[in-house]
């Protein structure tokens, strides 16, 4: 380091001579350096250089780097746009025909299923007949609770052909407990096996295409909504009347966003001091817990409870009239929208991850009992994606007019069965067939559906995402729940395919619930976007005093480095 | 054969037709996000702005649990507050916006940038309450109005960061992507405001703001007795078109209607409006009635008694009362699963002993504070205590050696 001063000193010399010497025109040069203070400037140049390329530079790098996980991105956008996987559904239907011999039987389903694949026109959906071996109708219970919570539930619904001998038409009885449909028909009407059809199979074919136009509707509703690739379901859509279109529209309104958990929270809500209690656990075990169970491969649900006294009326709510031709107060259809008064009735929508269902049981006042909705007497409504509200009016004691102060188990029956058919409906259920059973399993499948078009979708989004946005980080988390959620949504592509909904459901919901996680993951926000022009603003005041010395120097050595060689080159 | 079928078809597509556009055109919920970035005392305008719109929102009809609320400062209980408890926006006083009916959701230093985005995109931890998340889906028409101090393309919040217009480009593009709004309109009143929705690419928004480049948004007046400015020029002129105008949510009202009602005279500035990302642009976004962005779309459906179509409550109370029925009869009824916790908070009911089952009994008594984890706390003691053993162990021979 010696060295330099003494070079400064020496070039400081000739600047300050050099005016002098220039009258006298003799220019003296600069005494030379020594060699060792050459070899010593060099040395540090190097080694600030040194610094900066293997230490500075690697921090720099590495602190400003942005992690981002390798995402199998073509697989993703494959998924997102339809092409990895087409979902069908086959539906088996099971035929019992303990009055039949078997080839008649056999023949029977051929034409019944010829005339069903001619009826349908959209082939992501179909049923497929099958006969049951008559020694397994006794032990075959179907049993609509149990069949669906089956793991491998291939059955949809199980036809038994009965003769009777005083019809002259077939027809059908849809069991509304369970996933059975009686058929009684004519001993004349069974196809004879020369004809190829029969009015009996015509009569079957309908009814099933019946039984399953809703859902056939629904589906392809789904479908249509999502997948660009295919445009049979939009055909299907486009062929149906109105009407149905309008109820799948509708449904999709009012129905709850899909959630992993669901917050049931039942609510009594009083403007007096009775009721003061009601003997909810034992109503709900005995009417919702039935529908809870029904549900528990769709969703997860939690059940909370309260009581609220003297809770009344926001003061800008219209207030009930009493209505001397009905004998009762009503309420205006307009203005049940503000029935609840949110800024008081503590209906608290935050509790714990998954969105709450609120069911509202209102008892009104003695002085304002009974009440009923103005336009149809009813005393129920639904509130879209929130939930529902009931008016219980409590019999009042002849003597003095108050609310009991106990509502019992009974008296929370109908009550409690409304607020069933409200989570029926906020759960998006379909209406049709009339059999509680079948409907939830429609569910099942239309869940299974529209679950995997929405995790398929996510992770296009997700691809779209990090291709848009090269700022944001991507933590090896979101990689393994993209693998998660892919190799779920392949099995649950295949267990559809094989027609085990209960299945495809569960690995579907893992699947959606896996592709939000990795979209909605925390670390995942490129918070901060920087301009360019704000870059340059931030690294040169720092740089730049650094900068110009440390890369004029290296200029200077590099200049002198090659002088140098230039010279040796030229002197032997 | 086949003709009749086909005919039918035919017309039953044409009517599809005829609805296919209404149906497509309609949105499920409404949400709303309102955010004022400014703190201090002499910023008290801000909070009015935010406020004022929070009150006209509701009184359309927006719940609280769908309006996010952000305020970085509290007026109403500023110590220089003449008026303690109460923040207005007019010098008339005639409405207190505090009002004894609000549900701030980011309060004071939580309103940041950061937490701005993370409301946007969802990116939240999963125990944020649900009051503090935005929940809006592919249905949901969403309205973001944003105040403060602002430049070229940045908003100042609190002082001491700023966002972007990319950021906020960002934001929305991911939200998007996820498909969280159906449609948006994205209001800001600032100095330079309409610099920030210049970078916006998603579709379906509709972007305003108050004023252009290198101009300045201006306050409308002050009051004497507060001794500030209590709203800005552009909010008050929106709002007195809301108020006056859109008196109920069935209003008639456009977009279109709302911004032919801007006067640059009375605002002193010129308001901007962006209509090229909206689907048919400008002919088609001004047709939008302007409770599709304030106002809540939710009807209540009233449930018939006396309806039989399927899916009825009449139907469907029939299906149900089957349901518990075979449910009593199932042996399962006695051994029900107790997979669905109760939590019974205010419930006070008492049941009397005769006709108690037993087991609700045992339940209930079983019901204790929750293990949050399966791992045996015997397993760790043990390892704990031959951890501490095998330390005592070595210390002591160490000192034996030693000693030796």
């Amino acid at each position: 380091m010696s060295s330099k001063p003494e070079g400064l000193e020496s070039s400081n010399i000739s600047c300050n001579d050099a005016p002098a010497m220039s009258s006298e025109t003799v220019q003296r040069p600069p005494p030379p350096e020594k060699p060792a203070a050459i070899l010593t400037r060099t040395k540090v140049i190097a080694a600030f250089w040194a610094v900066i390329i293997f230490l500075g530079f690697p921090i720099w790098w590495q602190t400003t780097s942005i992690h981002r996980a390798r995402l199998p991105i073509q697989e993703m956008v494959n998924w997102a746009s339809g092409k990895t996987c087409r979902p069908v559904f086959p539906l088996e239907i099971q035929f019992a025909t303990p009055s039949l011999p078997v080839s008649d039987a056999q023949h029977l389903l051929r034409t019944t299923q010829h005339t069903l694949d001619d009826l349908n026109e959209f082939s992501a959906h179909h049923l497929r007949l099958k006969l049951l071996e008559s020694s397994n109708i006794e032990s075959n219970s179907p049993d609509g609770l149990r069949s669906i919570t089956e793991d491998n539930a291939d059955t949809v619904l199980s036809v038994r052909l009965i003769a009777q001998e005083d019809l002259t038409a077939p027809r059908s009885v849809l069991h509304s407990e369970t996933t059975q449909l009686d058929v009684f028909y004519p001993p004349s009407q069974v196809p004879v096996p020369s004809s190829s059809n029969s009015p009996l199979s015509a009569f079957i074919a309908e009814e099933l295409q019946r039984l399953f136009g809703e859902e056939k509707a629904t589906i392809a509703h789904v479908l249509s909504n999502n997948n660009g690739a295919d445009h049979q379901p939009a055909a299907v859509l486009n062929s149906l009347p109105p009407q149905i279109a309008e109820t799948i529209n509708k449904r999709e309104r009012r129905s709850m966003k899909y959630a992993e958990t669901y917050h049931l929270a039942f609510s009594l809500f009083t403007p007096g001091s009775a009721p003061s209690s009601w003997d909810i656990e034992a109503a709900i075990q005995e009417y919702l817990t039935p529908l809870l169970q029904a549900f528990s491969p769709i969703s997860n649900f939690t059940v909370d409870t309260q009581v609220q006294l003297y809770a009344m009326f926001s003061p800008m709510t219209p207030q009930p009239e009493y209505d001397e031709s009905q004998a009762a107060w009503t309420l205006k259809k307009e203005d049940l929208s503000a029935f609840i008064n949110a800024a008081e009735w503590p209906l608290s929508p935050s509790i714990g991850s998954g969105p709450t269902i609120n069911f509202i049981l209102y008892v009104p006042a003695p002085s304002q009992s009974p009440m009923v909705v103005k336009e149809n007497h009813a005393t129920s409504w639904i509130i879209p994606q929130w939930g529902g509200v009931f008016l219980l009016n409590a019999p009042l004691s002849t003597s003095q007019p108050s609310n009991p102060s106990h509502l019992s188990k009974e008296s929370l029956q109908s009550a409690f069965l409304t607020f069933s058919h409200q989570l029926l409906t906020l759960m998006g259920t379909p209406a049709t067939p009339t059999s509680l059973p079948l409907r939830l399993q429609t569910l099942i499948r239309i869940r299974a559906a529209s679950l995997l078009l929405s995790a398929s979708s996510t992770m296009g989004s997700l691809a779209r995402l990090t291709k848009s946005l090269p700022s944001i980080p991507i933590p090896a988390s979101v990689a393994t729940s993209v693998s998660t959620t892919l190799s779920h949504l392949s099995s649950a592509c295949d267990q559809l395919r094989e027609g085990r909904f209960a299945a495809a459901l569960a690995s579907a919901r893992v699947a959606e619930t896996e592709a939000e996680r990795s979209f909605f993951e925390k670390s995942m926000v490129g918070q901060v976007y920087f301009p360019d022009e704000h870059k340059v603003a931030v690294y040169l005041p720092l740089l730049g005093p650094i900068g110009v010395p440390l890369a004029v120097g290296l200029l200077k050595e590099l200049k002198r480095i090659i002088a140098g060689w230039k010279s040796r080159r030229s002197s032997p | 054969m086949s003709l009749l079928p086909n005919l039918f078809r035919f017309i039953s597509f044409l009517l599809l037709l005829l609805y296919a556009f209404p149906v497509s055109a309609e949105h499920t919920s409404n949400w709303a996000v309102l955010v004022s970035t400014s703190r201090f005392w002499f910023n008290y305008r801000h909070l009015a702005n935010v406020l004022s719109l929070y009150r006209t929102v509701k009184r359309l009809g927006i719940p609280d649990s769908q309006i996010i609320l952000m305020l970085p400062d509290d007026m109403a209980c500023n110590p220089r507050n003449a008026f303690p408890g109460t923040v207005y926006s007019n010098a008339d006083r005639a409405v207190d916006l505090y009002g004894d009916n609000i549900e701030v959701d980011y309060r004071g230093y939580e309103v940041t940038v950061e937490n701005f985005i993370r409301l946007l995109t969802d990116r939240l931890d999963e125990d944020v309450p649900r009051s503090k998340r935005l929940g809006s889906d592919s249905g949901s028409n969403v309205l973001v109005y944003m105040t403060g101090h602002g430049g070229d393309q940045f908003l100042k919040f609190q002082d001491s960061e700023e966002i972007g217009a990319w950021d906020l480009a960002d934001a929305f593009g991911q939200m998007w992507e996820k498909k969280r709004y159906h449609e948006l309109l994205f209001m800001i009143d600032t100095c330079q405001a309409n610099t920030m929705y210049t970078h916006f690419y998603s579709p379906n928004i509709v972007a305003t703001g108050s004023s252009a480049l290198d101009q300045s948004s201006y306050s409308h007046h002050a009051d004497t007795d507060v001794g500030v400015a209590v709203i800005d020029r552009w909010t008050y002129y929106v709002l007195e078109f809301l108020e006056t105008q859109v008196t109920s949510a069935n209003s008639k009202l456009t977009l279109g209607d709302l911004f032919n009602s801007y006067d640059e005279s009375k605002i002193h500035s010129q308001p901007g409006v962006r209509w090229d990302l909206f689907p048919g642009g400008e002919e088609e976004g001004r047709l939008r009635t302007v409770v599709d962005f304030f106002g809540n779309v939710q009807n209540v459906e009233i449930e018939n008694a006396n309806a039989t179509e399927p899916g009825s409550l009449k139907e469907d109370l029939a299906e149900l009362a089957q349901l518990v029925e075979k449910w009593r009869k199932q042996e399962g009824y006695h051994a029900i699963r107790n997979d669905i916790p109760v939590r019974n908070e205010s419930d006070v009911s008492s049941y009397p002993d005769t006709e108690v089952d037993p087991r609700y009994y045992s339940r209930k008594r079983s019901k204790g504070p929750t293990k949050m984890t399966d791992e045996s706390s015997w397993q760790k003691r043990f390892v704990g205590v031959s951890v501490v053993a095998a330390c005592a162990a070595v210390w002591l021979t160490g000192s034996i050696l030693a000693g030796s």
